[in-house]
């Protein structure tokens, strides 16, 4: 092939070639073919048709690109291929084909299969058996089979999200050859090291290849995850890969448990070394959230980092010694404790001040903290169960108080106190009070900056004894602990020498506390995790796939046993992913902290061993490109034939004016059309809740009684026409509303007669009006049966009142008292009369009134309008006038006092609706001036 | 890239039962055409306006003596002292030789046209046929259909036509008689002569003529440009222009010039001669021919 990489796959179509010649005295011969057009006046045409000099051939560039054209696709036919790969596939025996599909097979998998079905093609060409095995596969049927055959397990494997098992693939192809010397042990590798992954090679080259071939990787080496940590300000992240020469800088993703991006990071790896950290900084409330952390590019099973609820938010259950009172907050010795966590943590209160009820309720929440603020001593079976949840892995915290002082043999804290307190500053006491010291090296607390300005007066002090230095976190200036803390089994005990109110030291008012506090919570574990005891067998819940995806568990996953107290490691019966329920799961990942991936060590094979790299590598199919070629040669050839027929010139008449115009006006609809699209906010009925809110209204109830609606029309629009004639007031047309469907909010009142005949509003529509009246809107209700309510039976409208009534929320009533700002509010009124003249106006009774009736005030405060108003005088029929102010019912008795009467009532609730008791501070305008000096 | 014009019906001259069979199914449309285009102009034409034999009532007039006494209309005599004898309006009926060329030429329409010159010919004639038998005139079509004296001529001379076949040149107009009318409708695009051989006895016999000549736009244009292959659709002589848009010119001057030669040849023999493009409504055509025949006194003798 001399110098020159390029091989032919039909290098026979390349004697096509020789064609060209003759292809080119055909084409000088044939000249562009003329359009064809019938014309009837032929002779009128002969008579006028000078003869011209057509050009009997095409011009030779023509004639040349063309020829390149038919060159290039025979060239293409030929199927040439740039720097081919070598067939080096020994005939003497079966193939075997050892595929690595664990984990870091994933991102390149399509690759692997790829060089796979390239080498068993191979094998089917030169008719050798093909014996294949899956390193990562549970079970291997590694039988020497047809090529064919080969081919459907190649394409039925799959990576799987596990480390490659050298050893039992190996010890399958052993069994499956019996004795049989392979040809070509072709092993496509991932590279890395496993358990017995060298002295699986060993058994499998000691079967006697005539050559091996091992195909690697080409792109970079994939990321496994190997532990996540919560760091105060920022998430650790270790990682480890393949080591490579330069250092490089991985990204990473935080994501929540729907899948969403929270937060990003890099992952940095030096060079030449196989492990890398990184973190991802977020606030400590977003990295509750997290869920997975995913390596941004080749995601892998070992790429993702799964995270349970041991790494959530932790449960804080607070429990102090007193009751809670309300009126006084800062004094409780919670408040400060519930501000400075409720950022960080969730809160659960004791809901009863009885420590035997309450102590129990919160266990059983399985908080991972319990802060006790000034406890003294618990009762004993509750003290057991405390101590028991301590050992479990729960954190309890003290805080020191009065209480705690004074008892006696208190189990549950770190060191052993003294008896009382000790007081430092006080009257009696010659000591300041002390400042804070330093905190010791290896307590939780090293590291804050120790504030100059929190001192403590008063403490609890710990008896001397040879573990008091270890056991204590924070102590103060003069030695004596402020904090200590103890492990119990799993569990935790802190104290807090001090009260966790303000009482003692100024540190729970200083911003340290919450610092401190937030310290303690992040070393706490969350305890109760999935199944609640730690001995669970616990189902798979979701499964990681090779590539990273978290699907619902399959069914060879077995069961993960905790029993032996470790995770176990992920492997073939637990693959990694989450095991529990949906309530609570653990992680299971498929790297452990302290893994490192290292390459994977090939020995000496005794056979001529070639390497090659993944892919196609530099094999370059050149045919699509020779075929992209031709066809842009006879695209430029078109057009030049186009150009020579005049078609652009018959083109140039109307149709490209009219494909012009479309094009323009397509472009131009879409110009238009995009900002309109955006406009469309405004949503149907807009226009009327903008006229209603322009003026105000009035509104009447449609009750579905014709007459009675009409009536309360008439009654409102003489209403209306009187407000705007007397008063500042011009209300606007007055609304019917259907109760059932109408928006209420934006009527000051609504007028809403009984009538026995209409239908009763459903439960729904009451309870709106319940709203509109709970939200500041008023009702007048109006049973217009004063003249049958005369026999003293109960008429039918009343009966309708009652029963709508009862599904509301009612006050209690009363008639309007003679000092009501209704009576006061435009006229002054002592009766509301309507149609008929006596019947009373009942409100919403003021709160003061029993108290205040004496008082000599002349109007009640009255705060906030009645929000339902109810008479029987028919307000409606006595207002009622037509278009041309003509009244339209008579009074009763006939007396027109009665009706002025009438609509002065009318103007003078409408104005208590509007102004409320705005009224009644008016009436204190005399006295107002008169001190004024007026 | 399609071309301008294309062949309509470009059927084989032998295959006749094919033909026939296209030329029926596409006769009932143009008569249906007709009949509208007709019913637009019938408006405002009054038979003959003379009395004479007929049917319908033309006036009354004062009994003369000599008259045969059962001419007499008793009912009107009977309303005074005069006798009153009926008159009808006369009905004779008027010759008219309709002719169309439907020759391979005129299947031809292009992109600019409504319709195929042969369709819009067919429309005409049968649109004319129709106007003429509608007011009783006596129809004809030379070589195909005798005159006939029919409400439903028009029909008659559909089916004719769709048996007969109208390719065989200019028609012999030697039976026609003195005063009829003959309609040639035609794209003339034959050899001149040969027009001047049909007309010219016929007009020195006192036959009077209308020509109609139906031309498609792009005969008239020549909206051709590039290189082009044109080919005479009757004889499938061709000629191949290099760059048809350089002669567009000569040959637009041409065609005016031939059609102007023609024009007046067939004026000077008292015949009138009518252009008309496909790209024009075929109701202009109708109307102008209707006056043609109906209202411009040329031979006289018709109107007394």
């Amino acid at each position: 092939m001399g110098g020159l990489p390029l091989a032919f796959g039909a290098p026979a179509i390349l004697f096509g070639l020789v064609a060209l010649p003759v292809i080119w005295w055909l084409l000088r011969l044939t000249p562009p073919r003329p359009q064809a057009e019938p014309f009837a006046p032929l002779a009128i045409l002969a008579r006028v048709l000078k003869p011209e000099e057509t050009p009997s051939h095409s011009p030779w560039w023509l004639t040349a690109l063309r020829l390149l054209v038919a060159a290039l696709i025979i060239l293409a036919l030929s199927e040439p291929i740039l720097n081919p790969r070598d067939k080096t596939l020994s005939a003497s025996g079966p193939l075997v084909l050892m595929i690595d599909n664990g984990w870091a097979s994933a991102p390149d998998w399509d690759d692997r299969v790829a060089a796979a079905e390239d080498l068993i093609s191979e094998a089917r060409d030169a008719d050798v058996p093909v014996s294949i095995a899956f390193t990562s596969d549970r079970r291997n049927d590694a039988t020497p089979m047809s090529a064919s055959n080969a081919l459907e397990q190649l394409l039925a494997a799959a990576p799987r999200p596990a480390r490659p098992e050298r050893g039992a693939s190996v010890t399958a192809v052993q069994a499956a050859l019996a004795g049989t010397p392979p040809g070509t042990i072709a092993y496509i590798t991932d590279g890395m090291a496993s358990d017995d992954g060298t002295e699986a090679l060993g058994r499998l080259f000691a079967l006697g290849a005539a050559d091996v071939q091992i195909i690697g990787s080409a792109t970079g080496a994939p990321v496994a995850l190997t532990d996540t940590s919560n760091g105060s300000d920022a998430l650790q992240i270790a990682a480890t890969r393949l080591a490579t020469e330069g250092s490089i800088s991985i990204p990473v993703t935080a994501r929540d448990s729907r899948g969403r991006d929270i937060a990003r990071g890099e992952i940095a790896f030096e060079g030449g070394s196989n492990a890398g950290t990184g973190e991802i900084t977020a606030p400590f409330e977003i990295r509750n959230d997290i869920a997975r952390i995913d390596v941004d590019a080749g995601l892998t099973a070992a790429g993702v980092r799964l995270v349970d609820d041991s790494f959530r938010r932790r449960r804080v259950a607070l429990i102090s010694g007193e009751a809670a009172d309300l009126a006084q907050p800062l004094l409780s010795p919670l408040y400060y404790i519930d501000k400075a966590l409720s950022p960080y943590a969730d809160l659960i209160h004791a809901q009863s001040a009885d420590l035997a009820k309450s102590i129990p309720a919160l266990i059983e929440r399985q908080p991972a903290i319990i802060v006790m603020a000034d406890i003294g001593s618990l009762p004993e079976q509750e003290a057991v169960e405390l101590e028991q949840w301590i050992e479990n892995g729960g954190t309890l915290v003290r805080f020191a108080g009065p209480r705690l002082a004074a008892a006696d043999n208190d189990t549950l804290t770190p060191v052993t106190l003294r008896r009382g307190e000790r007081e430092l500053g006080g009257a009696l006491s010659w000591d300041a009070p002390q400042p804070l010291a330093d905190y010791p090296e290896g307590s939780p607390f090293a590291g804050l900056p120790v504030p100059r300005d929190v001192t403590v007066n008063r403490q609890v002090l710990a008896e001397p004894s040879a573990d008091l230095a270890a056991r204590t976190w924070a102590s103060l200036a003069d030695g004596t602990p402020l904090v200590t803390a103890a492990d119990r089994g799993d569990g935790r005990i802190v104290l807090f020498h001090v009260t966790a109110e303000a009482g003692w030291s100024n540190l729970p008012i200083s911003g340290h506390f919450v610092d401190m506090l937030r310290r303690v919570v992040q070393l706490s574990n969350n305890v109760g995790r999935a199944g609640g005891s730690s001995n669970a067998v616990l189902p798979p819940y979701q499964l990681l796939s090779a590539a990273g995806a978290l699907l619902p568990a399959s069914g060879d996953a077995k069961p993960l046993d905790l029993s032996a107290g470790r995770t176990p490691r992920a492997g073939p019966d637990n693959p990694p992913g989450l095991y529990g329920t949906e309530d609570g799961y653990v992680a299971l990942n498929l790297f452990q902290s302290d893994e490192r991936i290292e390459p994977l060590d090939i020995p000496d094979a005794g056979a001529p061993v070639s390497r090659a790299s993944l892919g196609r590598g530099d094999a370059l199919d050149l045919k699509p490109w020779l075929f992209g070629a031709a066809l842009l040669g006879l695209l430029i050839d078109t057009l030049i034939v186009l150009v020579m027929g005049g078609a652009l010139r018959r083109l140039s008449r109307r149709r490209v004016t009219a494909a012009t115009v479309i094009v323009f006006a397509a472009g131009f609809a879409l110009l238009v059309a995009a900002p309109g699209a955006i406009a469309q906010d405004s949503q149907p009925g807009d226009v009327d809740i903008v006229d209603k809110l322009d003026q105000t209204h009035m509104a009447y109830v449609i009750t579905g009684d014709d007459e009675v609606d009409r009536i309360s029309r008439e009654g409102l629009n003489g209403l209306s026409s009187y407000l705007a004639n007397r008063t500042a007031l011009e209300p606007g047309e007055p609304v019917g509303v259907d109760i059932e469907t109408d928006q209420l909010s934006f009527y000051p009142l609504i007028y809403w007669p009984m009538s026995e005949q209409a239908p009763m509003p459903s439960e729904a529509a009451i309870s709106r009006i319940d709203a509109y009246m709970k939200n500041g809107g008023s009702v007048l209700f109006d049973t217009r049966d004063r003249i049958d309510d005369l026999g003293g039976a109960t008429a039918g409208p009343t009966r309708r009142l009652q029963a709508i009534l009862s599904g509301l929320d009612i006050p209690p009533l009363e008639p309007v008292p003679s000092d009501h700002v209704l009576t006061k509010a435009f006229y002054l009124l002592d009766v509301f009369p309507g149609r008929y003249a006596d019947g009373p106006l009942w409100v919403e009774a003021t709160a003061a009134s029993q108290e205040e009736a004496t008082a000599e005030r002349p109007a009640r405060a009255g705060d906030g309008v009645s929000s339902i108003l109810i008479t029987s005088n028919d307000f409606a029929a006595a207002w009622a006038e037509d278009e041309n102010g003509n009244r339209l019912y008579p009074t009763v008795p006939n007396d027109p006092w009665q009706r002025e009467y009438a609509y002065r009532a009318g103007v003078n609730i409408m104005m208590y609706m509007l102004t409320g008791n705005y009224k009644s501070d008016q009436v204190h305008i005399p006295a107002l001036l008169e001190r004024l000096g007026q | 890239m399609a071309s301008i014009g294309r062949l309509i019906d470009p059927t084989p001259r032998l295959d006749v039962l094919a033909r026939a069979r296209m030329r029926a199914s596409l006769l009932p449309d143009c008569l249906a055409e007709a009949r509208r285009v007709a019913n637009t102009v019938i408006a405002g034409w009054h038979g003959r306006r003379k009395r004479g034999i007929g049917e319908t009532f033309w006036q009354f007039r004062p009994y003369v003596d000599g008259e045969a006494q059962s001419r007499i209309d008793w009912r009107r005599s009977a309303r005074d002292d005069h006798l009153y004898v009926r008159d009808r309006e006369w009905e004779a009926a008027h010759t008219v030789w309709l002719w169309a060329d439907l020759s391979p030429s005129m299947h031809y329409q292009s992109d600019l046209a409504i319709a195929s010159k042969e369709s819009r010919a067919l429309v005409l004639m049968l649109a004319i046929a129709e106007l003429l038998s509608r007011s009783g005139e006596r129809i004809g079509c030379p070589g195909v259909m005798e005159p006939v004296s029919s409400r439903s001529a028009a029909e008659r001379l559909a089916v004719a036509l769709s048996h007969a076949s109208l390719e065989g040149g200019m028609p012999d107009l030697t039976h026609v008689g003195r005063m009829s009318d003959v309609v040639l409708i035609s794209d003339f695009l034959d050899e001149e002569a040969s027009l001047e051989r049909t007309i010219a006895p016929a007009a020195q016999r006192g036959v009077r003529g209308h020509a109609v000549e139906i031309h498609d736009p792009a005969e008239e244009r020549f909206p051709y440009s590039g290189r082009t292959e044109f080919r005479d659709p009757e004889t499938g002589q061709k000629l191949v222009a290099g760059r048809a848009e350089t002669i567009a010119e000569d040959y637009r001057r041409a065609w005016q010039a031939r059609r102007v030669a023609m024009s007046e040849a067939i004026r000077r023999k008292g015949w009138s001669f009518l252009a008309h493009g496909t790209d024009r409504l075929a109701s202009e055509a109708l109307a102008t021919l209707h006056g043609h025949l109906s209202g411009l006194p040329t031979t006289g003798g018709e109107r007394s």
